[in-house]
């Protein structure tokens, strides 16, 4: 195999692993405020591409406004979630709010059935154009745009969450959520803004990718496998962690892919079985005892 | 499930019994007529109305809808309306048994329409023969007619059937290697199959066969591959939305190689998912699309732009051939149960639809024998390519 077809296979990699970090961040941070695994979180993608290309084509504004305000109304919808169906139940076992957020993602798909058809719906790239192209291998336009959208995105948690009141209140309830209370940090402020924050980076994520492979209701379950398993081999712990895993989720798929495309997705998954036996606490992150 | 239809015999036993109504000696639950002209026909159709295949179940349903519809305005069959019940199985294998079973046990539907998918057309076959009730499958793998079933029929189009003609082509165009792209469904893996064994009967060699989901939103590793493994022509089976990433990955390549494709993407999903990268496409479908290639004036050509001039009023689109293999599997079982007496069997309703001789569909001329539940030849198939956002004829 020539270095520009390994090259093109890495380009892939890291085009699909950004997506897959996304998500995985939004597992991350909905966790870290929560112990919760967010099952709505691959809904929150879908509907990310769905209201993009509603407000795109149905009130013809365009793309520049059309993705911030989908990512807008979806972080919206994250909030509204996480207050209609999870803080009354806050003091349930994670598990009680696991199987809520299941119910949400499947209350989500339908009602963007009902509302957007089951149709796939394109959207325009963000710029069109040919691809760029980096020593035999090309870049389209629009994976530049996703790992440009990633690397923002890491810079401002980074700074959110280490520059800023909210982080630190974020980082506080992290670590103990309790003692954080006590502290006198607005403990549910800061669940709901997590959820928020999940949201909108799935909105992000499926606003990214709709001009490459067009949304639809359905969609959210799948993506949501990719970045769950790629929250897991980050531990669940720190944003840079989930990107990581994210990364080398899509890195190993395109791998594999020479070998035999067929085995893809088994493969992935295989990998993510192996790091859940063998290093529960995901790759980067050393063991910690556990906390009272 | 035995209790349930004891309670339905029982429940016609009591309507008997009050006068109601007389099933005359009929054996298969809710099939029976009184000849009161009262009572209807109740078809069964299980379609991918979500899922997946949600771009063919779609087309499906409104083609079904629209029809039955136009039956009954027009006085029904021999005075009977007709009804058919519609389940989506949501492009997977377990709800279309479940759908089944429902229509079969609760509804006492005569015949079955469907399933959309060949997995799922498959999967319901243990509950149709159960039952003995005849099922017109809409899934166009070729293992539907291939794996013989007196009971099942099939509308669309083969892998048997297209394979060579696909084939065919490529050998006409001048290419020898084909990188190979399928999805890993039924119908994937149908025309996978048949395209490794019999590429070599072509002066053809597959260089590389790559498999993607329907779920995966990228495939540029698998055209990469593709490309690397110094295919001249991308030859794609597939059937579900993901179809028209390939397009545009490989225009996100650079990759000049012509991608030509089964009948599976024959639909505007595709060119809309596709958008510019869709131009030049060749895919290998009924004539429906472009209706004078049945030849004008032939009963073909009438059928076709009726239904077609009918589906654009209704529906604002043109329908394409998915909504055309519904329109042909829903008329073989009208068409059937036309000629047939009151106080029919289920076992009656499948000799008469295979009794179907030189029936003027969308899909085709049909004529079904005791080993031939398919009915199409080559002579229904011609090649598209996408023009200017539309499939025109590529002769």
């Amino acid at each position: 195999m020539e270095t520009s077809e390994l090259l093109q296979l890495a380009i892939a990699g890291l085009k699909n692993g950004s997506i897959y970090a996304l998500l995985a961040l939004g597992f991350t941070i909905v966790y870290a405020a929560t112990n919760v695994i967010n099952f709505a979180q691959g809904e929150f993608y879908m509907l990310g591409g769905m209201f993009a290309v509603y407000a795109f084509t149905q009130f013809e504004l365009p793309l520049l406004v059309s993705v911030p305000l989908a990512v807008l109304v979806v972080a919206g919808i994250g909030m509204l979630f996480e207050t209609l169906a999870i803080r009354p139940r806050k003091d349930a076992e994670p598990m009680a709010l696991i199987i809520i957020t299941v119910g949400g993602s499947l209350v989500f798909a339908s009602l963007a059935r009902h509302a957007f058809g089951s149709d796939a719906l394109p959207l325009p790239e963000f710029t069109a154009g040919p691809s760029f192209l980096f020593a035999g291998a090309a870049i389209e336009r629009q994976t530049v745009w996703i790992w440009g959208i990633v690397l923002v995105t890491v810079a401002g948690l980074t700074f959110l969450y280490s520059k800023t009141r909210l982080g630190r209140a974020m980082r506080a309830c992290m670590q103990n959520r309790e003692a954080a209370r006590l502290m006198g940090i607005d403990t549910a402020r800061v669940v709901m803004i997590s959820f928020g924050l999940a949201a909108a980076l799935g909105a992000v994520a499926g606003v990214a990718v709709t001009p490459l492979t067009s949304t639809r209701f359905d969609i959210g379950a799948g993506i949501a496998v990719k970045g769950f398993a790629a929250a897991i081999l980050g531990g669940l712990g720190s944003p840079l962690a989930a990107v990581a895993g994210g990364l080398l989720l899509g890195l190993i798929e395109q791998a594999v892919i020479p070998f035999s495309s067929a085995l893809k997705d088994v493969v992935a998954l295989g990998v993510l079985l192996a790091v859940l036996f063998l290093r529960p606490q995901g790759l980067f992150r050393r063991a910690r005892r556990e906390k009272m | 499930m035995e209790t349930l239809k004891r309670g339905t015999r029982g429940a016609l036993a009591l309507a008997l019994a009050l006068g109601i109504m007389l099933p005359s000696g009929c054996a298969s639950d809710g099939a029976g007529d009184d000849g009161a002209a009262t009572e209807p026909y109740v078809v069964g159709a299980v379609l991918s109305l979500t899922g997946a295949q949600s771009g063919l179940g779609g087309p499906e349903k409104n083609a079904i809808d629209m029809e039955v519809a136009r039956i009954n305005e027009e006085g029904g069959i021999n005075g009977h309306e007709l009804v058919v019940i519609i389940e989506d199985d949501a492009s997977d294998v377990d709800q279309a048994i479940a759908r089944t079973t429902k229509l079969i046990e609760q509804d006492g539907v005569v015949a079955i329409i469907g399933s959309t998918g060949t997995g799922q057309s498959m999967a319901m076959r243990d509950v149709i023969n159960e039952a003995q009730v005849p099922q017109v499958a809409l899934g166009s793998g070729s293992i539907i007619t291939a794996e013989f079933d007196p009971l099942v029929f099939q509308t669309p189009w083969t892998a048997d059937l297209i394979v060579p003609l696909a084939l065919e082509y490529l050998k006409a165009e001048g290419h020898t290697k084909i990188g190979l792209i399928t999805e890993d469904t039924g119908f994937g893996k149908d025309g996978q199959a048949l395209v490794n064994e019999t590429a070599a009967d072509y002066g053809l060699e597959v260089v590389s066969d790559q498999v993607f989901k329907p779920a995966d939103t990228d495939m540029t590793g698998q055209l990469t591959v593709i490309k690397g493994a110094g295919a001249d022509v991308v030859l794609m089976w597939s059937s579900v939305a993901a179809s028209s990433i390939v397009p545009k990955n490989l225009e996100q390549l650079n990759l000049d190689i012509p991608l030509v494709c089964s009948h599976g993407i024959a639909k505007q999903e595709f060119i809309d998912g596709a958008g510019a990268a869709g131009e030049g496409v060749v895919a290998f479908a009924g004539k429906v699309l472009a209706p004078e290639t049945y030849g004008v004036g032939s009963e073909s050509y009438e059928a076709a732009t009726g239904f077609v001039e009918r589906y654009t009023a209704e529906y604002g689109v043109a329908p394409d051939h998915f909504a055309g293999h519904a329109y042909d599997g829903l008329y073989l079982v009208v068409e059937a149960l036309k000629r047939l007496d009151e106080g029919f069997t289920s076992a009656d309703l499948r000799d008469e639809i295979e009794k179907t001789s030189g029936f003027a569909g969308i899909g085709g001329v049909f004529t079904f024998s005791a080993t031939d539940h398919n009915g199409m030849t080559a002579d229904d198939i011609v090649i598209y390519r996408i023009e200017d956002g539309r499939w025109a004829l590529a002769e």
